[in-house]
């Protein structure tokens, strides 16, 4: 440190050493303080957000380790915070697999027409967002003579259905024996239960969309938002591995219905087709319609059989 | 055990110090690396607020440029182990002092992974679900958790091994053997298990042809045998550039004469700062003095010049001496030695030209003996080891590393290059239905082909880099920067978005949906890199006064002459 004067003052060197460190402090506070500025500033998106995880729900355990009244009382949540938000009271139940069912799906398609009408059932039965639009069921139009997905039309809108030289083919889960999403979940947030259903829990996913990458059958479908559905089109019989409404950044999916099938009704998609082009019954069941199908009709197919995925939905032919 | 501790955390503190010290350029620097830093916690903040939803990705291509980042950079991080790999199998002493730059890099890198894979979540509150014992691991089934687990260890084993060897240098200590080098060996094995584990993320979907075939993960690490080294190359230039001075100023002082012989209370000198000088019996001392004299320096005096011969060593009994060497036009400080330190030994012992020159820093008293007496202080084993120790604690980036490191950037180009041409081949040979996400890539599908100028100009740029690395040309340093800055691009671009995005298109369900980042998602890759860069510099900054011995726990107020009571020769001439 210099001192110009020339004075041998003891104080003349300690003042100007104080100045500067004054000086410093005035220094190092302004950066101090522009800086915790500029970070509040960055921050201040988080202010817009609208869902906020409360303690309650962000400390939530994992669905397999719930206890019956710590269900309860988390279903009774999830029913508060439904009413709150659509303003209907809801019915959310948890549905457990039967015992002896193990589900199976067969779907004829000479018979489908490509009407989309289970398209539209699902998403009114399934609370999906229509604003991004999520949807569980994709049909194709694809020309005959080949199973050539890369051929199908996703986006077909003639004036009326069934198009000449077309068949249609709808894909939803195929809820594999050995599903390729369930082994890459990093959290066990889905998983395969007795009855043959693939589930997700929505408050244990992450969000990573590993399954949704891993999913040989384009069945999984992100909120990359808050879904968005209209509050006189919720459908308020809900299962909590179902169709109640989902929050922003978790995984869903095509999970068979359960708010229906586990309560002993067909699924939405099935009642709606007009052709009866839907099957679906326990497999475990000899008398069953799909077990009559299964055994009975010549030839009927796994979707991407050779990924060894082996699905429970199977398409068939009249033939 | 706790002192233990408490020294190591008294460590970590000075070196946070020093990351606030710097010149305007460092500042300017960091200044601009925090912006970013911020715009990027901005946009992220939106993104965690509105969700994924302001990224371009979609159902169709659900994962996108962070995902692809993540992917180059766990390959840069991997890469460090080819500098520990010649350091500590082949006994390579060119690149000793690069290992702790490479392994710095690795931790940056793996700390801009985490950033990535964390701002990729849907739901990053609940990150807590993978924690294992709080959550629910899907260990070993899951890939993704496989990952988890090799990128923290790979962190925190790197981050020992920097700061248990940094530490040692600071303390002016031989790093304990087995505190560090079964943790070295183990990160080589597991530098390779990252990159492999990380490829097998892709390897193992079934019904992602495009990913699902065994060779992307020698691709992987080929790719990142490439761009990583390559990266180290140009950041070595940059911390050699940094620590440089103007060529010719220094080394113009008067050189230092006038030695007198040295006497017995010299040595004691340096037995203060020297403790194992107590190694040194009474008869063996004065044999040595016949050899021994002592020079009296002032600040700019030089001792010795590069390029002179000579068959003398030094110790420096008072104040510092700073050891500079000549290279590519420039001096670069190689190291600044204290009391108790020696230099100029290696090429004293050999009789060869002196590698670099030494220029006096403060007022000092520097030892000098010729070889024969070196030679007989040597001789106590206890000597015998420190000096040695000490010859390899230097921080010299030499060109003879840079070439070396050359070496490992062309041989894994071409096997690179190599692999990308049998992926190419298997695929348009066959024709199967499978092509169709490498058509999109390379040649466009359906009239879709937002890809295709990206893989063409990275595919020019790995070739460009490896004629650049192969032919001699790439021996001037000028022309191996250009080869490093393509090949790094060129990767980036072919692992990453060049190999995430295809994968995803068409869908499985033979959709066709492009994806290119939004600017929000921009935003936070920005924001990321700009992180890692500062992350990088802090530890560059703490690690080069380190290894230079100006940070060292004994001179460590010398650092902070604001803060150190004013030095007495310093009032004198007030």
């Amino acid at each position: 440190m210099s001192c110009n004067c020339n004075s041998n003052k003891p104080g003349c060197c300690h003042s100007s050493e104080q100045g500067v460190s004054r000086r410093n402090f005035l220094r190092t506070s302004a950066v101090l303080a522009s800086g915790l500025a500029a970070l509040a500033a960055s921050l201040s998106p988080l202010m817009e957000m609208e869902d906020v995880p409360s303690a309650e729900k962000f400390l939530q355990k994992y669905y397999k380790e719930l206890t019956p009244e710590e269900m309860a009382k988390v279903l009774k949540r999830i029913e508060n915070e439904v009413e709150r938000q659509y303003g209907i009271r809801p019915h959310v139940r948890d549905l457990k697999p039967m015992d002896g069912v193990e589900f199976v799906y067969c779907l004829n398609l000479t018979r489908c027409i490509g009407c989309r009408k289970c398209v539209h059932a699902c998403v009114k039965e399934n609370n999906q967002s229509r604003n991004p639009e999520i949807q569980y069921i994709r049909v194709l139009k694809m020309p005959h003579g080949t199973f050539d997905m890369e051929k199908g039309d996703h986006n077909y809108a003639p004036e009326s259905v069934p198009e000449k030289g077309f068949f249609y083919m709808p894909v939803q889960c195929q809820q594999c024996k050995n599903p390729p999403c369930v082994k890459v979940c990093p959290v066990h947030a889905t998983w395969t239960d007795s009855d043959g259903i693939t589930v997700i829990d929505y408050d244990w996913c992450i969000g990573c969309r590993y399954c949704e990458a891993a999913c040989p059958y384009w069945a999984r479908h992100f909120n990359f938002t808050k879904p968005n559905i209209p509050k006189d089109k919720l459908n308020p019989e809900m299962a909590y591995l179902g169709n109640r409404p989902r929050r922003q950044g978790v995984m869903e999916k095509c999970h068979f219905c359960v708010q229906r099938t586990r309560a002993g009704k067909y699924p939405a998609c099935l009642e709606v087709c007009p052709v009866g082009a839907r099957k679906f019954g326990n497999i475990l069941d000899p008398n069953s319609e799909v077990s009559y199908i299964l055994r009975t009709k010549r030839v009927f197919m796994q979707l991407k059989e050779e990924l060894g995925t082996s699905p429970r939905f199977f398409y068939y032919f009249d033939v | 055990m706790t002192q233990a501790i408490r020294n190591y955390c008294l460590f970590l503190w000075r070196c946070a110090r020093i990351a606030f010290v710097g010149d305007w350029r460092y500042y300017a620097w960091m200044g601009a690396l925090s912006v970013l830093c911020l715009l990027g916690l901005n946009a992220y903040c939106k993104q965690f607020a509105h969700g994924l939803i302001v990224t371009g990705m979609s159902d169709e291509v659900s994962w996108g440029v962070y995902i692809a980042n993540f992917t180059f950079l766990v390959g840069v991080a991997a890469a460090a182990v080819m500098l520990v790999i010649p350091v500590y199998i082949y006994n390579n002493h060119e690149l000793h002092d690069l290992v702790i730059f490479g392994e710095l890099l690795a931790v940056a890198a793996i700390l801009m992974c985490l950033a990535f894979v964390t701002v990729d979540l849907g739901r990053p509150d609940r990150f807590w679900h993978l924690i294992p014992g709080l959550g629910q691991f899907n260990f070993p089934a899951s890939m993704l958790s496989w990952d988890v687990v090799v990128l923290n260890g790979y962190l925190l084993l790197n981050v020992h091994i920097c700061g248990y060897l940094l530490y040692c240098r600071y303390r002016n200590r031989k790093p304990a053997k087995w505190f560090y080098i079964p943790f070295v060996f183990i990160a080589i094995v597991w530098a390779v298990s990252i990159h492999t584990v990380t490829a097998f993320l892709y390897v193992g979907l079934g019904g992602r042809p495009f990913w699902n075939s065994s060779i992307v993960g020698p691709r992987f690490l080929a790719s990142a045998f490439t761009a990583g080294p390559a990266l180290i190359i140009l950041a070595m230039q940059v911390v050699r550039r940094v620590t440089a001075s103007p060529p010719g100023v220094d080394v113009a002082g008067v050189a230092l004469d006038g030695a007198v012989p040295a006497s017995l209370v010299h040595f004691e000198m340096l037995e203060r700062h020297l403790p194992e000088m107590a190694s040194v019996p009474a008869e063996l001392r004065s044999e040595i003095l016949a050899g021994a004299t002592v020079l009296e320096g002032n600040a700019g005096d030089v001792v010795c010049r590069q390029g002179e011969s000579s068959d003398e060593a030094y110790f420096v009994l008072q104040g510092r001496v700073v050891i500079k060497r000549e290279e590519s036009g420039r001096f670069r400080i190689t190291r600044s030695s204290g009391p108790g330190e020696q230099f100029g030994e290696i090429s004293g012992l050999a009789g060869t030209p002196r590698v670099a020159s030494a220029i006096v820093e403060e007022p000092s008293l520097i030892l000098r003996l010729n070889a024969e007496s070196m030679r007989k202080l040597m001789k106590p084993a206890p000597m015998n080891r420190i000096i040695h120790s000490r010859m390899t604690e230097r921080l010299m980036i030499t060109d003879r590393a840079l070439m070396t490191l050359r070496g490992i950037v062309q041989v894994s180009m071409l096997i690179n290059v190599f692999l990308l041409v049998n992926e190419i081949f298997k695929e348009f040979y066959t024709r199967t239905a499978h092509v169709a996400s490498s058509h999109y890539l390379l040649l466009g599908l359906h009239g879709h082909h937002a890809l295709v100028p990206w893989i063409w100009t990275a595919i020019a740029f790995n070739l460009i880099a490896m004629f650049l690395l192969v032919l001699p040309v790439s021996r001037s340093l000028k022309y191996l920067n250009v080869a490093c800055v393509l090949a790094i691009v060129g990767i980036w671009i072919e692992k990453g978005m060049g190999l995430v995005i295809p994968g995803f298109i068409p869908t499985p369900l033979g959709a066709i949906s492009e994806y290119s980042p939004s600017l929000n998602e921009t935003l936070v890759c920005l924001g990321i890199w700009a992180f890692g860069l500062l992350c990088y510099t802090i530890f560059l900054r703490m690690a080069v006064p380190i290894l230079q011995g100006r940070l060292s726990h004994a001179n460590e107020q010398a650092l902070y002459p604001a803060q150190a009571p004013v030095a007495e020769p310093a009032m004198a001439k007030t």
